[in-house]
């Protein structure tokens, strides 16, 4: 045990620098997909919950599909498959990442959207129909601003996830902290104290995550049952 | 084409072992965790809490590197499936203990308090009354729990368990077909996780109708 601490100490102030630039490219990642996901997510819901059937079904294959496929077999699918099988397509590992991240963040998203979306009363709908809105109108103004106050937990739960997620991309090589640990500790040939230190660090990047989102929650939920 | 599929159905096996060892080293732990968080003493519960959020919070590839390459430093040297095993055992476990506590807290009060004025004893208002209605609702997370963790396993190819993703690595080094080889991996998860998952949310819709 005084092995570890004298170790640490030693490794420390090199490290640290390092280690804190890589959680800096960690949330990079997280941002980046989830700017992905979102968009792609509603494209998805859209699609699921489309009266044309091909594009139900779509929908459906593709969410079914990305979700239950780890992430690491979609990132190498992306990574390693792609550029095999379409010479000329291949994508360095930030992107890649953010691609295999991003479409598998779609598919658990365009869920979420959707339970949030299915679990407003059917009556609200059929009420903006009655008095002559859209079904675009219907859905932009009176299900939507609905509906996410019902998603926002699942999508918080999501977003911490993805951030402990993000670590899979180092398998490809892609910059953020879980690489940069290895890297450190396959030269210092300290692996516990870079791996403690790593996990230190994503909890000290997820837990005040979770904890906002919890706020977040407390703060438009209450807005929700008033009503 | 077939070559690889009958390397790969191997990896299955060791998955599904890794899966289900992890399984059982989750539920029990999780169990503990669960009436550790249920206990009405501080130190317990402040233990438990401590556990389940740094366990949450932290990626399961790290603890299993901090389990396998940190610990063999330290001269514990483990199997890589036993490092597995335990790692991913130890990250469901935080997962589970969550599940299992709001279970048993989403059964109304009211139900203990009937058993015990009609004179059961505390045990058995436990067993015979909260336990069967808990049980019912903690089963379909309990199954998506499930489906996770065999997706999870796919990360203990980087601690060299020769499970699907690492045989697949390894067919790809020789062949350099990886789009093929990738995509029956994907098909393989698929088939366990898709029924798997399905089952779930069977599950789900019939506690659903028993609750009403």
């Amino acid at each position: 045990m005084t092995k570890f601490w004298a170790d640490l100490n030693a490794g420390f102030a090199d490290w640290m620098p390092q280690l804190l630039w890589a959680c800096l490219q960690t949330l990079q990642l997280t941002a980046l997909t989830f700017l992905v996901a979102v968009p792609l997510g509603l494209i998805i819901v859209g699609m699921r919950l489309s009266s044309r059937k091909p594009l139900k079904w779509f929908a459906v294959g593709l969410i079914e599909v990305a979700r239950g496929t780890p992430a690491l077999v979609i990132l190498f699918v992306v990574y390693f498959g792609l550029p095999s099988a379409f010479p000329g397509l291949s994508l360095n590992s930030l992107t890649a990442a953010v691609v295999g991240l991003g479409l598998q963040g779609g598919a658990i998203l365009a869920e979420i959207f959707r339970s949030g979306i299915e679990a407003i009363d059917r009556g609200q709908r059929e009420a903006s129909l009655t008095i002559g809105l859209t079904p675009r109108q219907a859905m932009i103004d009176v299900i939507a601003p609905q509906a996410w106050r019902i998603a926002l937990p699942p999508v918080g739960n999501y977003v911490v996830g993805l951030l402990k997620d993000t670590s899979i991309a180092s398998i490809i090589a892609a910059p953020e902290l879980m690489l940069r640990a290895k890297d450190l500790a396959s030269s210092s040939f300290m692996p516990m104290q870079l791996y403690v230190l790593a996990a230190l660090l994503y909890f000290l990047m997820s837990y005040p995550l979770s904890q906002f989102f919890r706020h977040l929650e407390r703060r438009v939920i209450p807005g929700w049952r008033t009503r | 084409m077939e070559r690889y599929f009958t390397f790969l159905l191997g990896g299955v096996w060791v998955s599904v072992q890794a899966a289900a060892g992890a399984l059982i080293f989750a539920t029990l732990l999780g169990l503990l965790l669960a009436l550790m968080l249920l206990s009405r003493n501080g130190l317990l519960f402040y233990i438990a809490r401590a556990w389940v959020e740094l366990i949450r919070g932290t990626p399961a590839l790290a603890q299993l590197f901090i389990l396998y390459f940190g610990l063999a430093d330290f001269g514990l040297r483990m199997h890589p499936l036993v490092a597995a095993i335990v790692g991913l055992g130890i990250n469901g476990s935080a997962y589970l203990a969550e599940i299992f506590r709001s279970g048993i807290q989403a059964v109304d009060h009211g139900q203990t308090e009937a058993g015990r004025s009609l004179g059961l004893s505390p045990f058995w208002v436990t067993y015979d009354v909260v336990l069967p209605q808990a049980g019912r609702m903690m089963v379909p997370p309990f199954v998506n729990y499930g489906v996770q963790l065999l997706k999870d396993t796919s990360l203990i190819s980087t601690i060299a368990v020769p499970e699907i993703m690492f045989r697949a690595r390894n067919l790809v080094m020789e062949t350099y077909d990886s789009m093929t080889i990738y995509l029956l991996v994907a098909a393989l998860y698929l088939s366990i996780s898709i029924p798997l998952s399905q089952l779930a949310s069977y599950l789900q819709a019939r506690s659903m109708r028993a609750s009403q």
